[in-house]
């Protein structure tokens, strides 16, 4: 009889993927609540922990800790012992690292929802989170280098280069920028003063973007596209050039966050330069998947995952666009301050971090338990709602957007601002109301998605499977 | 195979896009025959609405007042209203013909053209919205009209240019990316535009 030990651990990625839907539908749930607070502010019912200023940070680390930092550790776990021929290294670490981890996001939202907050976007937690944070990552990281370090195939496949920048450069921009003096147990101050914060926090936030919601899951698209089109990448060069390009250049932009701000100019034009040029590999990255996915056209009839992935595609195109586009100062002079920024966000984290998740689980969840999908026909209908949602999402916010930086700036004849802030707000109401519509209708489809995994995983175990041979041409010398 | 195509099949398109689609299937049509019989004008509208709500009521943003321009002002945005359109029409039809390689589609220009002019039909008639010109109440005519602008797409796209659906699909997705980027482009620019004085008075 094989022992368990030879088989690759995948128990626990079934486990993160359950709990990536958890809090998908959970942090979704708190997104749909703010929109509607923004429509109905009363809704609050006057408890400090259901406004808007302590729910949203919930909504936004809910979603990248929660959702987005599960299911990179779900694929990340799966595709490493693929692509290097062995099992999981230190697999009771991997155990433990998933369990906490859930534990961390849970009791640092229920923080958030008591009011403890660093006041640092998506930085919210406190410096106890903090602390465990990076020993949780530093766990994660030992999982992943040390099934690299004894792989049985020469090569380090590209989806592993992605997942690995992830995990060095998220643990040293958290490290970094939530350096702090405690005060007391849930409260903290930053070691950096002024101006030097702000720079630091955006160099943190803006590689979050960077380098977990896109690097990390670019890491997912290179190794699940691939696989779901049966096709080999189209270029692998490019993939390995985008990926020095984008590691390089990404770095570098978190200044154009802090435009017409108490920061040297030069350091906001350095922002815009390399968000322009950032626009390279992140098409290169783009073209690469697109080209692999038109080779596999056919397998679009029976396998409604693959459709999430090229739609998802479509949105990091548009996404990576319009980023470096709203870092120019004349745009951004506009745009900032108003919602267009939320629907950029959205635009890249429904259309492109959802959707291309979506598409992954919809093809790892049948795998992994040996069974096909329970209900091809609600998967599609789920894509229809998801590309519903994330369009209708997009395009309020930028009629929103657009009109809401004209109106800030709208001078009246004698040279004072024409409107007031809170007529303003007043008058975005619809929008608002177009957007917890969208909301609404994004979050539906997931929770079909829950259900449609719910059946397909009930009452089976996770299928075992061993290590393929490797060809000895690309062996490891042992 | 007729090399001709008459106006009326466009306009026939609004109400039975399938029997279009299939009829354009089995045609040869010239690109600039097409641009000139139907394309062209219909492009004429949304400026020429826009230009006649701003003139007569002034864009309300959902303020109290609505925002008045100039004659000339209007005048000269309107007319760059037209000429974005003819842009977005040509490098649309030229990057479809272009993506037709990739995905083994017919590659004749006049057939693009054409899928063009019958995707972007229902938002050039619902521009008639422009005679209100209220930005919520253009959103939400413009949002449906969008869908079903998509809907025609993806549906019209694999049976005009002769491919399989799936195949359809993915060249459909494919100029969705584009078309998404040149409306994100358009709002770029326009915010260009207001920064350096153009358009409404901007305290920037």
């Amino acid at each position: 009889m094989t022992p368990d030990h030879a088989y690759y651990h995948d128990e626990v990625v079934k486990r993160l993927i359950q709990f990536a839907v958890f809090w998908a539908i959970a942090a979704m749930a708190a997104g749909v609540y703010i929109a509607a607070e923004l429509v109905w502010p009363t809704i609050d019912m006057g408890q400090p922990w259901l406004s808007f200023g302590r729910l949203r940070p919930l909504h936004t680390n809910g979603i990248i800790f929660g959702f987005g930092v599960s299911a990179l550790m779900a694929t990340a776990i799966y595709s490493v012992q693929r692509t290097s021929h062995v099992t999981l290294y230190a697999p009771r670490l991997a155990w433990f690292v998933c369990y906490a981890w859930q534990l961390l996001v849970l009791t640092g939202g229920l923080s958030l929802l008591a009011g403890w907050n660093t006041t640092k976007e998506y930085a919210e937690l406190e410096w106890p989170f903090d602390i465990v944070i990076a020993v949780l990552w530093v766990c994660f990281g030992v999982i992943f280098f040390g099934t690299i370090a004894r792989r049985k195939i020469r090569p380090i496949y590209i989806s592993n280069w992605f997942y690995g920048a992830l995990i060095i450069v998220i643990a040293m921009l958290h490290i970094v920028n939530n350096l702090a003096i405690p005060v007391t147990f849930s409260k903290s101050y930053s070691l950096y003063a002024g101006a030097q914060d702000a720079i630091v926090q955006w160099w943190y936030g803006h590689n979050a973007v960077g380098f977990l919601l896109t690097g990390g899951f670019l890491g997912m698209m290179y190794y699940f596209l691939p696989k779901q089109a049966e096709q080999p990448i189209w270029s692998y060069r490019l993939s390995v050039v985008a990926f020095w390009a984008f590691t390089y250049s990404y770095i570098w932009a978190g200044p154009h966050h802090l435009h017409y701000n108490a920061i040297p100019e030069w350091v906001q034009s350095l922002g815009v330069v390399m968000s322009l040029i950032l626009l390279a590999p992140s098409w290169a990255t783009m073209i690469n998947g697109i080209m692999t996915v038109s080779g596999a056209w056919q397998k679009l009839r029976t396998d409604p995952a693959l459709k999430f992935i090229v739609l998802s595609l479509a949105f990091y195109g548009l996404a990576t666009f319009e980023g470096p586009m709203m870092s120019i100062r004349s745009v951004n002079v506009v745009s900032h301050f108003t919602d267009w920024t939320i629907g950029h966000v959205h635009s890249g984290a429904l259309g492109w971090n959802a959707m291309i998740t979506y598409g992954t689980f919809y093809y790892l969840v049948p795998r992994l338990v040996g069974r096909e999908l329970y209900s091809t026909r609600l998967a599609n209908v789920h894509f229809w709602l998801a590309l519903a949602g994330t369009m209708l999402y997009i395009v309020s916010m930028w009629a929103a957007g657009v009109s809401q930086g004209l109106l800030w700036l709208s001078l009246d004849a004698s040279g004072e601002l024409s409107f007031s802030f809170r007529d303003i707000m007043a008058s975005m109401a619809p929008y608002y109301g177009m957007r917890l519509i969208a909301g609404l209708i994004f979050l539906i489809g997931t929770l079909l998605m829950a259900y449609n995994f719910y059946m397909t995983t009930r009452d089976r175990e996770t299928v075992k499977v061993m290590p393929a041979n490797v060809n000895p041409a690309f062996g490891v010398a042992t | 195979m007729s090399t001709t195509v008459s106006p009326v099949l466009f306009a026939r398109s609004i109400l039975h896009p399938r029997e279009v689609f299939a009829a354009l299937a089995k045609t040869d049509p010239g690109a600039i025959r097409v641009f000139v019989s139907y394309s062209v004008w219909l492009m004429l509208l949304p400026p020429v609405f826009a230009w006649l709500g701003a003139y007569q009521f002034g864009w309300r943003l959902g303020a109290q007042e609505p925002l008045r321009l100039e004659v000339m002002e209007l005048l000269v945005i309107s007319l760059g209203y037209f000429a974005t359109l003819l842009f977005g029409f040509i490098t649309t039809t030229v990057i479809s013909r272009w993506m037709a390689a990739t995905y083994g589609a017919k590659s004749r220009f006049g057939l693009h053209a054409a899928l063009i002019t019958i995707v972007g039909q229902p938002l050039a008639l619902a521009s008639a919205a422009h005679l209100f010109p209220h930005v919520f109440f253009n959103v939400i005519i413009m949002i449906p009209t969008l869908m079903w602008s998509m809907y025609l797409l993806y549906s019209g796209l694999p049976v005009i240019l002769s491919i399989p659906p799936e195949r359809g699909m993915l060249m459909a997705s494919s100029l969705v990316g584009w078309l998404l980027v040149a409306a994100v482009s358009l709002l770029g620019i326009t915010m260009g535009l207001w920064t350096a004085g153009f358009g409404p008075s901007l305290g920037v």
